[in-house]
């Protein structure tokens, strides 16, 4: 039976206002007067009181002394609503991103943290500068010791950049198609490549899945690319982040990808 | 009046989760199309609501990239996926906290990090097991027979039960349990080695690990391999043994490891 998801209520009763969302967010910080959350938000004192009686009536807030304060459960439900509200901005502010584009290999994880890139920028290829993305990935491979790597397609500057990771005791860990394995590897010294898949500072797995995402992890930053919805890889978008959270969230895809294949 | 700028300011901040949740059409065409493409009638079937009604909404949703129209079926974009992804975690959160309410609202949370208050959703199919009037230790004992069946047990223990180390150290002896993690404050801590049988047994013992942490916890957070309990405080202080939350689940796992691991650095 396929499962059936509601909105409840409550969901809608403190989405439908605007007005009541930001007293929530005022009271979460401290507990506040009318007058306090009249003069912090502009809102007018009529609004203002009739929403906090509303709210008072639904037991979300409660009143001591001639402060409000927020309870506890209206609270978790706050920041909910604000974890939800980042997601859906985030989603709309990279909607080029996803949008016609294959996120089949997103983990359902992946998709309901997708609120940790919300530092990303989305580095976009221009008429002048038709490499951007490109370069872009190359320069933070070059600066990087270890690197973690989802290849869809093999780019010739590839094996040469890993070799030099090697070259200087790095790691690097990639998921590559199984058909590409060759094209890499006999790219790259053969006398470096074996002494570093013996010291483990070389790990390659090979799938004969589909791969339809390109991930790449370096030491300080993280890209994330997709395959366009008719199969091509798009070359001139790459969501791109350095904050420690989107790292994580990479990781996380990174391993998930790997178990899968 | 409340200003126009200051109206405006309010509209732009929350207008994307106002279109979503507001509407009931809306929510439920997205809802409604997450576990496969629908058609039409399929739509009316499932709305309960006129064709015309379901095309208004249909086409809003278009115009919003949010779902496309491939042949005769409506299909979430990739856009509409990602956001019914998450409107999902939001009920889902929700309902978590529902299953409930008194759990939450009666315990100090404040040991809870904000992160895992916001995936709730993990512990959406958690017990909570309440002892009685007429069965006190209705709670404990269900958490002793829990315990029994495991063979490593890592837990935050906030607070000096001699009742609780003495089944500890019994599950030990027989030997079912194997390894036996235990985070706690310098002041329990203090407490156990002050109990010359508790000092030789428990932190004599080769299969214990003694994590100590300054801070004194709000959280009794019981971590094994195949279940997570946790029981915590009332916000007065006191430590509350008659409410029990239990997680089976592979999710509920996840949140019980991450709580756990918040604390163990």
């Amino acid at each position: 039976m396929i499962k059936q998801y509601d909105l409840n209520n409550e969901i809608k009763f403190f989405a439908k206002s605007e007005i009541r969302l930001k007293i929530l967010s005022e009271l979460q910080k401290e507990p506040k007067s009318v007058k306090e959350l009249v003069n912090k938000t502009n809102i007018t004192y009529s609004s203002i009181s009739s929403n906090l009686v509303k709210l008072e009536e639904r037991d979300y807030i409660t009143k001591k002394k001639n402060k409000y304060h927020i309870n506890t459960l209206s609270e978790i439900y706050y920041n909910q609503l604000m974890e939800f509200k980042n997601s859906v901005d985030l989603i709309n502010n990279f909607d080029e991103f996803w949008n016609k584009h294959n996120i089949n290999q997103l983990s359902i994880n992946s998709m309901q943290n997708i609120n940790d890139l919300k530092n990303s920028e989305l580095v976009e290829t221009t008429p002048l500068d038709i490499y951007r993305t490109h370069n872009t990935i190359k320069e933070n491979i070059l600066q990087s010791n270890t690197i973690k790597a989802i290849f869809p397609y093999l780019h010739p500057d590839y094996p040469q950049l890993i070799e030099n990771i090697i070259e200087k005791n790095g790691n690097v860990e990639i998921i590559i198609p199984k058909n590409m394995f060759n094209g890499i590897l006999s790219e790259i010294d053969k006398g470096k490549r074996k002494a570093a898949v013996k010291n483990g500072n070389l790990k390659v797995h090979t799938t004969t899945n589909e791969l339809n995402v390109y991930l790449i992890i370096c030491d300080e930053t993280m890209s994330l690319g997709l395959f366009k919805s008719d199969g091509s890889f798009d070359q001139n978008r790459l969501l791109t982040s350095s904050c420690e959270k989107s790292q994580k969230w990479a990781n996380d895809l990174f391993n998930f990808i790997k178990d899968e294949v | 009046m409340t200003n126009l700028q200051t109206k405006q300011e309010l509209n732009n901040e929350f207008k994307n989760i106002k279109y979503i949740l507001t509407s009931t059409m809306r929510s439920k065409l997205i809802l409604a199309m997450y576990n496969a493409p629908r058609n039409l009638e399929e739509l009316r079937n499932e709305l309960k609501k006129p064709s015309a009604t379901i095309l208004h909404g249909l086409k809003e949703l278009e115009t919003k990239n949010i779902i496309n129209k491939v042949q005769k079926q409506y299909q979430l974009t990739s856009h509409g996926y990602l956001l019914a992804t998450n409107m999902i975690k939001l009920i889902e959160n929700w309902t978590s906290i529902n299953n409930n309410t008194a759990f939450w609202d009666n315990h100090d949370l404040t040991d809870i990090p904000q992160e895992l208050l916001k995936n709730m959703h993990l512990l959406k199919d958690a017990t909570y097991i309440t002892s009685t009037t007429s069965d006190l230790s209705n709670a404990f004992n269900k958490y002793l027979k829990l315990i029994s069946t495991s063979s490593e047990l890592k837990i935050i223990m906030p607070i000096y039960s001699e009742n609780h180390i003495k089944h500890m150290l019994e599950l030990l002896k027989k030997n079912k349990l194997k390894y036996l993690e235990l985070i706690v404050s310098e002041d329990i801590l203090k407490s156990i080695k002050s109990n010359k049988s508790f000092k030789e047994k428990l932190l004599g013992n080769k299969k214990v690990k003694i994590i100590p942490i300054k801070k004194n916890l709000k959280i009794f957070l019981t971590y094994s391999p195949n279940f997570i309990s946790m029981t915590l405080f009332f916000k007065d202080g006191h430590y509350d043994d008659s409410q029990i939350l239990i997680g089976e689940s592979k999710n509920a796992l996840k949140w019980g490891s991450k709580l756990y691991k918040k604390y163990n650095k």
